[in-house]
């Protein structure tokens, strides 16, 4: 349970780059898991991708229920990018640095569009493999290669442009 | 066959994933280092994944399980007070315990018999090692010469029983040789009703009301 619960709220919490949404999202995927727990079947795949899917099910429907919320939220993250840039220079150690390159991958993340943000997610982030992300996804597998690939050179392309060159 | 630039960025992730085969690596490498532009996008894409493994998870707040849990099974309500206190005893209501606490019961009993304590008149000295001991030893040579005897005196009844009242099967004219019977397919020579195994038979059960006798004559028995 504790598992679950760690890797779903990462999950959410990577998608949304908001902690009191990924905290409201992960309970809504647990009401909705217990709720719904009756319909699993082993052949939808192991019980932890099946949680996946009902995470990103409910993730896609979030997005799209707040689409209209962050349009009027751009002139903040403006702000916020004026106070990570005043903030930058006052972190020298190293941990400090590891820090700050999670938020700026974090805020990349956040740009990109949602279908290349999951694949990547559930790839580099969550570790799963291209079947396990073909089930939750349910797309075909060349189209989770693409997505996934895609995903990382525009990823790459938006820390390039904020100045941030991960080693 | 030379790759471009947009056959880099397709395969990119297969490359570094390791998923491209010998050859097309090969290729890939070739073009990759003589391009400074796909030099540039392998080594951030490679960097990019680096750093987005090398993530920490986030942690979640304490407090996310129990409102989980809250949610989906209902409010847990804790006791308090006395009923707090009493909490623990639940457990002695358990079948499983009361099945548990009656087998440790016998199993003393059992053992406290075999070891020969007295547990009617309990002394200090019933718990001596030595004593125990000699108890023990006391109690397993008694088993022994109450079973010596008992085989003893079945046998001796047995023989008295053989010389009074011979078994049909050992008389004179019985013992001559009954005429083997015809072998052949089919035939076999397992047991058969003829009179001999009847005889058997009558002095099986004569041997066992013997023997039911004397468990019962036995000593510390009385005939009703």
């Amino acid at each position: 349970m504790r598992l679950h619960t760690r890797r779903i709220f990462n999950l959410c919490y990577r998608f949304t780059s908001h902690r009191q949404e990924a905290e409201d999202l992960s309970q809504e995927v647990f009401l909705r898991v217990y709720r719904t727990l009756g319909s699993y079947r082993s052949t939808y795949g192991a019980f932890g991708t099946w949680v996946t899917s009902v995470t990103r099910n409910l993730l896609i429907d979030h997005y799209r229920r707040t689409r209209r919320d962050r349009l009027t939220d751009s002139m903040e993250d403006v702000m916020a990018k004026v106070e990570d840039k005043e903030s930058s220079t006052r972190r020298p150690d190293h941990s400090a640095a590891v820090a700050e390159l999670g938020g700026h991958l974090q805020k990349a993340l956040a740009k990109l569009s949602p279908d290349l943000r999951e694949a990547v997610i559930l790839r580099d982030l969550e570790g799963l493999d291209y079947n396990e992300i073909q089930r939750v996804l349910e797309v075909p597998e060349g189209t989770v290669k693409s997505r996934i690939n895609r995903g990382r050179i525009e990823l790459a392309r938006i820390l390039d442009q904020m100045g941030v060159r991960p080693n | 066959m030379n790759w471009d630039c947009e056959q880099i960025e397709e395969r990119l992730s297969d490359y570094l994933d390791g998923a491209l085969p010998p050859k097309e690596a090969a290729q890939f490498k070739a073009h990759a280092d003589g391009c400074a532009r796909c030099t540039q996008l392998v080594a951030s894409v490679r960097g990019l994944v680096g750093a987005l493994r090398a993530m920490e998870p986030e942690a979640a707040p304490l407090r996310l399980v129990p409102t989980i849990l809250d949610k989906t099974i209902g409010p847990r309500t804790q006791p308090f007070g006395w009923r707090a206190w009493l909490g623990w005893t639940r457990i002695l209501w358990q079948p499983r315990f009361a099945f548990g606490a009656l087998t440790i019961l016998i199993t003393g009993a059992v053992l406290s018999q075999a070891l020969g304590i007295e547990w009617h008149t309990p002394t200090v000295a019933d718990l001596n090692p030595v004593h125990i001991y000699r108890s023990a030893d006391q109690g397993i040579h008694r088993i022994y010469a109450r079973g010596a005897k008992f085989f003893g005196d079945l046998r001796v009844v047995y023989e008295i029983e053989s010389r009074l009242n011979p078994a049909p099967d050992q008389e004179p004219e019985q013992q001559k040789p009954a005429p083997a019977p015809p072998s052949g397919p089919g035939r076999t020579e397992g047991p058969s009703s003829g009179p001999n195994n009847l005889n058997r038979a009558e002095t099986s059960t004569r041997y066992i009301t013997r023997f039911a006798c004397i468990v019962l004559t036995a000593p510390g028995r009385r005939m009703p």
